[in-house]
């Protein structure tokens, strides 16, 4: 898809994995969120978001997060969402404050090892 | 005495001794015949059964004339005077001997007679007017001057009478035809005829004689010498013989030998006279008959001949004539099909041309049409005559009232005029609608009278048909171009269009350029072959579904194929076709072509070079279903890059070859302004007819830093991707480090986002985003026309706004918004300085 974002996912087993490449603002949201959602089985527990592809992401994006996040906890499922320590998105996390109401991981492989619901140890 | 010559009244001294010498020759000549005819007097000594002076006479009356009478009569006298009882006997006897003659002779000449006895009517007349009639004179007045002289007794009268005139007679018919053949032109006859006519007249002479000397009355063998002779040389040949046999059977009966010993006088002169008779008419009569025959033939041969001659003349002139006549036809013939060939030509070139004339006879009403007026009509040539109304049946009503106005003004004007050309509809008995087009010229008479009209009619039912769906075609062709390119900061964007001047068709090209939702651009530009509405609504169908797999595909090479693979399906042209996608950030170029010319890449500096590769073949020429291969460029600051289709190249009479040449060396000089450029190109490039269509579409990478960056965009969410493409560009080219542009890009985003979201809530409107380095700080100035109201309260836009809030003054040094009647303006600073240095400006 020649979109400004795309969506990819994995199951495995009780774990989905959504890798989000491209760009997040107002003018894809929407899409994105709904996207993401519907990669999500019934069956998951976790969730993870791997954003180390996405290249922007705006307050639309973390807006989307947050409202995904409400959503996942609603439906008694955890969301972790990965972004890399050097990656633009991450700032924006950082200084919105996001880190306190979503789970933040740097890699997704720490996001999807973890067993239980908690920050992971490489947080800043 | 007319008809014999005549006595002349003066005669010269040598005519008159000739005239005596005649006297003398035809007297002498007389008297020695009669002394020899008196030897064969039966009775008396004066009554001779023939009696040659009469013949010689008559000849000498024939030949020289009635004047040698004097020689006659004083011969006849000198002969009678010794026999006779006194010398008046002598003289009567002389006047009638002499007389006699001389009236067969006129006789003879009166009836036309020919000395040459060469017709059955001399011989008819020798005989019975020279003979016959003549002698009753001699014999009547002899007889009776014999009786009155007393020499005989008067009942002696019928037998002296009758041997007198019988014995004239005979002298006449036996010795005349002799003499007369001897004062003929001499016989030319050859050696072989002399000689047989000599023993013919040796046999008839022998066989005279013979049968004379016979008691047995053989006589009659005389007969088929006499027709020998006479059937071989004719007179020439009969009056001798018939003179021998006479002679010979007279002499025979005056010495009374063979069969004349026995029997009594009249017996005897009965006997000769009859013998005599027969040898006479025989060979007279005979000789004429087959002379006449002869000559009858002979004239027959020369009719024939000259009638084979004339006929020959004229069969000759006849075939000259002929000739002539043939020749004649021939030209005719050539004449008239040369008229029909151009009649025919006309014809053709009129149902070609779907032209026809007519001729309006205006006092008689009359009008007629040529053949493809009425194929025009609907109608076979020369169905019905017509009349002005007839004429205009089938026009439509509007149209024929506007004519009958249009010709009664014209009839009105009383000069001759052109009528003005009058677009009209007919509808033909079928149903047919046509559009036809007069012109008509009226012709009037001395004093102004309409005479005629002429004019002639064109159905221009497909070029109007053909008209109308070019503009239709035009119209679509226009509409599927982008009306106006995107303004992509940074990218320059030319693009032409030039539809073929020669051809009333539009063509198949076509340019497209896309904003992609990536922030990329997508160029495209292609050519259907073919023209007219298909090629353009093929051209609409495939540029609607090449946008659609440019937004759904990232590579050229997928929406190539993806394209290739819907005209394979559905489009039955061929089409060529280059895509492209251009990154204006980084200035990556990425394409793949279906059998379209090149694109054209124009360094800064003016070094050109076609991009020749990721080539493949033209949409729907093959089945190929292979993968299009795509290759990359790169487009750096201040080059160009242009597409276009083969019109601009494609010249007739040179190579596309030459034309891509000409091309690359105009280019070159490239000068500032793209648009000029464009100009300049399809100037330089088209000389003076469009053959083909012309698309051209230009793209030049210009640096974005030279200058503050201002930009004007619709309030709309998806301009967002494209403006951080430039942002970003601008802030590359600025050296800002990646940690302060991408700050600096959040920033911007979301006080775009909040114009966008804010400003002007359901309504369409622009704003405005600014950047300008100054001093080692970036300014960002984002303005908005609208009025900045409250948010709606959607959960959704109330916390991306707060959150927007805060990160823009987390990213940036200083936010400042002003918001008022006219607008909002959102005012940001942020030092390019990272890390400790900018942290130690920010607390300053």
């Amino acid at each position: 898809m020649n979109e400004l974002a795309r969506v990819e996912s994995e199951q495995h087993g009780s774990l989905c994995l959504v890798r989000v490449y491209g760009e997040i603002d107002m003018s894809n949201d929407r899409e994105v969120l709904t996207a993401i959602e519907g990669a999500v089985a019934r069956k998951t527990v976790r969730l993870v978001v791997d954003l180390t592809h996405t290249t922007y992401l705006d307050s639309a994006g973390l807006a989307l997060l947050l409202r995904l996040a409400e959503r996942i906890q609603a439906r008694q499922q955890r969301l972790s969402v990965v972004v890399p320590v050097d990656s633009p998105v991450r700032r924006a996390f950082e200084l919105t404050g996001l880190p306190s109401v979503i789970d933040l991981e740097s890699r997704s492989e720490d996001a999807m090892n973890q067993t239980r619901p908690g920050y992971s140890n490489d947080q800043v | 005495m007319k008809g014999l010559r005549g006595h002349p009244k003066q005669m010269s001294r040598s005519t008159l001794l000739r005239y005596t010498s005649k006297i003398v020759l035809v007297g002498g000549a007389y008297y020695v015949a009669a002394i020899l005819g008196l030897r064969l007097a039966l009775i008396e000594r004066n009554v001779t059964p023939l009696w040659p002076p009469t013949g010689i006479a008559v000849v000498a009356f024939i030949i020289f004339g009635w004047r040698v009478w004097p020689g006659v009569a004083l011969a006849a006298f000198a002969v009678n005077m010794p026999i006779s009882t006194n010398g008046l006997a002598a003289a009567a006897t002389a006047t009638g001997n002499t007389l006699a003659p001389i009236v067969a002779a006129l006789l003879l000449v009166r009836v036309g007679f020919r000395k040459e006895i060469d017709r059955l009517q001399d011989a008819l007349a020798i005989v019975f007017l020279g003979a016959l009639l003549s002698m009753l004179i001699s014999a009547s007045v002899g007889a009776g001057t014999l009786v009155l002289s007393g020499a005989i007794p008067a009942s002696k009268f019928p037998a002296a009478w009758a041997v007198w005139w019988t014995g004239d007679a005979m002298g006449v018919l036996v010795v005349a035809p002799f003499l007369l053949g001897l004062f003929q032109r001499p016989w030319s006859g050859s050696l072989r005829e002399r000689t047989e006519a000599g023993v013919l007249l040796l046999l008839v002479a022998t066989v005279s004689v013979l049968v004379m000397n016979t008691d047995l009355r053989l006589m009659f063998l005389v007969i088929p010498f006499l027709g020998w002779t006479a059937w071989r040389f004719q007179q020439r040949g009969a009056a001798p013989a018939a003179l021998l046999a006479a002679g010979i059977a007279s002499w025979a009966a005056a010495h009374g030998l063979g069969p004349f010993q026995q029997g009594t006088l009249l017996e005897k002169m009965i006997t000769l006279q009859a013998f005599n008779a027969t040898v006479a008419f025989s060979s007279l009569f005979f000789a004429a008959l087959v002379t006449e025959r002869t000559r009858a033939r002979e004239a027959l041969e020369r009719a024939a001949a000259e009638l084979e001659d004339r006929v020959g003349r004229r069969t000759a002139d006849l075939s000259t004539a002929n000739a002539r006549l043939k020749h004649e036809i021939a030209e005719r013939h050539d004449a008239d099909r040369k008229l029909r060939q151009r009649e025919g030509q006309l014809a053709e070139v009129q149902q070609q041309a779907q032209v026809g004339n007519w001729e309006w006879v205006i006092p008689e009403d009359r009008v007629s049409w040529s053949d493809e007026m009425y194929r025009i009509h609907g109608h076979l040539p020369k169905a019905f005559p017509l009349t002005f109304e007839k004429a205009v049946e089938q026009v439509e009503e509007e149209d024929a009232a506007r004519i009958r106005a249009n010709v009664q003004a014209a009839l009105g004007r009383g000069r001759d005029h052109d009528l003005p050309p009058s677009e009209y509809r007919i509808v033909r008995a079928d149903g047919a609608e046509r559009v036809l087009l007069g012109k008509a010229r009226l012709s009037v008479g001395s004093d102004g009278q309409p005479l005629r009209m002429i004019g002639t009619v064109k159905d221009i039912t497909e070029s109007k048909k053909a008209e109308r769906e070019h503009r239709i075609a035009e119209t679509l062709q226009r509409s599927l171009l982008p009306d106006r390119l995107p303004e992509i900061p940074g990218v320059m964007l030319a693009a032409r269009y030039l539809p073929a001047t020669s051809d009333i068709e539009v063509g198949g090209d076509w340019y497209d350029v896309v904003q992609l939702p990536n922030g990329t651009v997508g160029l495209a530009i292609g050519d259907v072959a073919g023209h007219g509405l298909r090629a353009a609504s093929t051209m609409g169908q495939l540029r609607m579904a090449l946008r659609a797999y440019a937004l759904e595909e990232e590579s050229p090479s997928q929406v190539v194929s993806r394209v290739r693979h819907l005209v394979r399906l559905l489009v039955p042209d061929i089409v060529t076709m280059i895509y492209l996608t251009f990154d204006p950030e980084s200035g990556t170029l990425r394409f793949a072509n279906a059998g379209h010319p090149p694109p054209l890449l124009v360094g800064w500096k003016g070094e050109t070079s076609y991009l020749e590769g990721g080539l493949g073949p033209p949409l729907g020429a093959t089945t190929h279903l292979g993968q299009d291969i795509e290759v990359a460029a790169h487009v750096d600051a201040g080059s160009t890059l242009l597409l276009f289709t083969d019109g601009l190249v494609e010249r007739r009479g040179t190579s596309i070859r030459d034309g891509l040449t000409r091309l690359k060396t105009l280019a070159a000089d490239r000068g500032e302004d793209l648009e000029a450029l464009c100009d300049h190109l399809l100037g330089s490039m088209v000389t003076s007819q469009v053959s083909d269509d012309i698309a051209l579409l230009a793209l030049r990478q210009v640096p974005l830093a030279a200058e503050p960056l201002l930009l004007r965009l619709p309030a709309e969410p998806h301009v967002l991707a494209p403006l951080r493409h430039t942002v970003r560009r601008w802030l590359r080219e600025i050296d800002a480090d990646p940690r302060v542009a991408d700050d600096v890009l959040i920033a911007c985003g979301e006080a775009c986002a909040n114009a966008i979201q804010h400003a002007y809530g359901a309504k369409d409107g622009l704003f405005e985003v600014n950047l300008v380095l100054s001093d080692g700080t970036v300014e960002v100035t984002i303005r908005d026309l609208g009025s900045w109201r409250p948010s709606s309260g959607s959960g959704r836009a109330e916390r991306r706004g707060g959150l927007g809030q805060r990160l823009m003054r987390e990213l940036m040094d200083s936010v400042d918004v002003n918001s008022g009647p006219g607008g909002t303006v959102v005012r940001m600073r942020r030092s390019l300085q990272v890390g400790a240095d900018r942290e130690r400006t920010r607390a300053r």
